[in-house]
């Protein structure tokens, strides 16, 4: 078992190691602009000594990476600074929107992932029939098409002309959790479409890659019932692949989750990223790409320490 | 019960008989539950809703009969190698093929097709369609069709753009790194870890906040962001030729590394390059799309879907379909584009599943 925990702390390590990088990456960009972040912010209406005022509050005359050490300390204690237009800090605005991004993230993902692997499941066992073509035809549809399709012809359908549901997200603090999941259920519902066609077609994938394997032709061979194949041989192999498609397409929907939060007029942290680029509020652009990215890599290490847990051939790399 | 659904189920009835008798399995599978779920749909939905059914198999049945058409047209034009390989092409990849060339022909010859100029205000904002506008007016009465024809032009165009630049910034990178090997190859390989850790839309939008949204910004922004996909491709394709003999003996001879990538590498690496392109294609166009839909992408006025879709938005609550149909638009060439990618993979690939 120590060579379980040494493998994984590994893989924990390296992705430490690509957040700090990213982290880097996401503080020097900004340095990038042409003049510096006051001029950028105040523009044409830019005396000298605004600028100098706003230097002076940025502390734009230390060095750059003596400020970004401080700004990832302060992050990493849930300090992003202040915001340049509205003067909050960014923490008090960001916390509230990121519990409800994540609420919806989680809300799609609950009725996704049992949806998709059910679905996925049985579209390997009915493969190359006419409903695995139109299955298989619908989810590239589904794939292919843009969030904010999706999002609008829900609004059409389901909220302007079935009146089933609202067609704008709108938040307040004392709504029961009912109300809650009807309020948000279109925007969930864009995402379970986009993600459940994601994940159906890399779980049929994964699963017809097993069936072909000589160990399954013998259980079939020995006359072993189809349900029994499926559910003793094929299935815990098959872990390890599902696991893998669940956490790579719980790091997509983090991607989608900022158009549909734009088509719904959702109160979460996508909204309040695109709000800040058009706006160019640096350190909320900052602190939002940071959370995404973190967000994202934490996923995507999910998913390989869940494929190394559950299927031993990784643990011994060659 | 109306003449027409009398004739519905009349006509679902005989043509699964039909099918049954001359033994084709699969279609009176298909007919015979489609009229089951009738049965179902009518009972709830009434004659409304059978005759969206048939409004849908009708458009499906047109697409399918255009698809046949233009595989034949394709194979009767093309040479006798190229002809074999399109006749073995599903009906699905045809039609692909025909969606992207009427895009092409659309955007290509858009100062012709459209019925007025892509800024020119014509009418009142909002008004209805007439013979004049097809599709109406849009939120400053500028003619949706004429914008959608330049949305073609433009919106495919700088996609194509970003996706050629990112191609050949992967490929030759991917190139290099696999013939040179070593410390090249090393912080390549890491560069594309760190560059795809990010996800790309908020990628995208953290540069658009700092270098602001001109359409140069945009096209190189998209492709370093999906150029890593192709790298990892190439180096992953090209790695497994460099371990050839043929490459080592054209080593031996002396020839440097661009001879080695130009007339050795490269031929050998084309088919899963073509697919990766379109694939490529599909994730550039998609982000370009959502980037203008969010305001951050092509800059009015200039006709682009992902523009136009948002600035009709408000039509949506009267229950009017105009912004949807750019997004469809959207949708469609992507869907057309995926479906020509698959039948390539599965060609070349030679993968045939059991």
């Amino acid at each position: 078992m120590g060579d379980l925990t040494g493998l994984v702390l590994k893989r924990l390590g390296f992705g430490l190691i690509t957040l700090l990088v990213v982290s880097v990456l996401i503080f020097f960009a900004v340095e990038l602009l042409p003049g510096d972040v006051a001029e950028a912010v105040l523009g044409q209406g830019a005396t000298e000594e605004t600028v100098a005022a706003m230097r002076d509050q940025l502390g734009l005359d230390r060095p750059a990476p003596v400020r970004y050490f401080e700004w990832l300390f302060g992050a990493i204690q849930g300090d992003f600074g202040v915001s340049l237009i509205s003067g909050e800090r960014v923490s008090e605005a960001i916390t509230g929107r990121f519990i409800n991004t994540l609420f919806l993230a989680a809300y799609a993902a609950v009725l996704a992932v049992p949806l998709a692997i059910f679905l996925g499941i049985l579209v390997a066992l009915l493969r190359n029939t006419l409903f695995d073509r139109v299955a298989n035809v619908l989810t590239l549809t589904s794939i292919s098409s843009p969030e904010f399709f999706l999002g609008y012809i829900l609004i059409l359908y389901l909220a302007v002309k079935a009146k089933a549901f609202p067609a704008i997200a709108s938040l307040t603090g004392d709504m029961s959790l009912l109300e809650l999941l009807h309020r948000t259920f279109l925007p969930a519902l864009t995402l379970v479409l986009v993600v459940t066609a994601h994940m159906m077609r890399m779980t049929r994938a994964a699963i017809i890659n097993l069936l072909a394997s000589p160990y399954i032709e013998m259980a079939r061979l020995k006359g072993t019932p189809p349900w029994k194949v499926i559910v003793h041989h094929a299935l815990p192999n098959a872990w390890a692949p599902i696991i893998n498609v669940v956490a790579l397409n719980l790091a997509y929907l983090i991607t989608g989750v900022v158009l549909v939060e734009v088509v719904f007029v959702y109160p979460g942290i996508g909204q309040l990223l695109v709000d800040a680029v058009s706006k160019r509020d640096f350190p909320i652009v900052q602190a939002c790409c940071l959370i995404f990215a973190a967000t994202f890599i934490l996923l995507n290490l999910a998913a390989d320490v869940g494929a190394i847990l559950t299927n031993p051939r990784l643990r011994h790399p060659k | 019960m109306s003449l027409f659904v009398t004739g519905y189920y009349a006509v679902l009835i005989a043509a699964s008989c039909l099918a049954a008798y001359l033994g084709k399995r699969s279609i009176f599978m298909g007919i015979f539950s489609l009229t089951l779920i009738s049965f179902l749909v009518g009972i709830i939905g009434g004659a409304g809703a059978l005759r969206t059914i048939t409004i849908l198999v009708g458009i499906l049945a047109l697409a399918a009969g255009i698809s046949y058409a233009f595989r034949e047209f394709l194979v009767n034009i093309s040479g006798p190698n190229l002809a074999r390989e399109l006749r073995t092409a599903p009906l699905t990849a045809a039609f692909g093929m025909f969606v992207i060339f009427t895009y092409a022909i659309a955007g290509i010859f858009a100062g012709w097709i459209a019925p007025h100029g892509e800024a020119e205000v014509i009418s009142s904002a909002f008004a209805p369609a007439d013979a004049n506008m097809l599709l109406g007016a849009d939120q400053l009465g500028r003619d949706v069709f004429s914008r959608l024809i330049y949305g073609a032009r433009n919106t495919v165009g700088l996609a194509l753009l970003a996706t050629v630049l990112a191609f050949v910034m992967g490929a030759m990178a991917g190139l290099l790194a696999a013939v040179k090997g070593g410390w090249f190859d090393q912080i390549m390989g890491r560069l594309a870890d760190v560059i795809m850790s990010i996800p790309s839309l908020i990628f995208a939008l953290l540069m658009l906040s700092i270098l602001g949204t001109n359409l140069a910004v945009i096209v190189i922004v998209v492709a370093v962001i999906y150029s890593p996909r192709v790298f990892r491709l190439t180096r992953a394709v090209a790695g497994n030729i460099v371990v050839m003999d043929y490459i080592e003996a054209a080593k031996l001879r002396g020839e440097g590394d661009m001879y080695l990538v130009r007339r050795e590498i490269l031929p050998n690496a084309t088919a899963p390059m073509i697919a990766e392109f379109g694939l490529e294609f599909c994730f550039v166009f998609l982000l370009i799309a959502g980037l203008s839909f969010l305001g951050l992408g092509i800059q009015p006025p200039t006709a682009d879907w992902g523009s136009m879709v948002r600035e009709n938005a408000t039509l949506i609550s009267f229950g009017d379909i105009t912004p949807l149909i750019p997004a469809a638009a959207i949708a469609l060439l992507t869907v057309a584009v995926n479906f020509v990618v698959d039948w390539m993979l599965f060609r070349s690939s030679g993968l045939k599943e059991q």
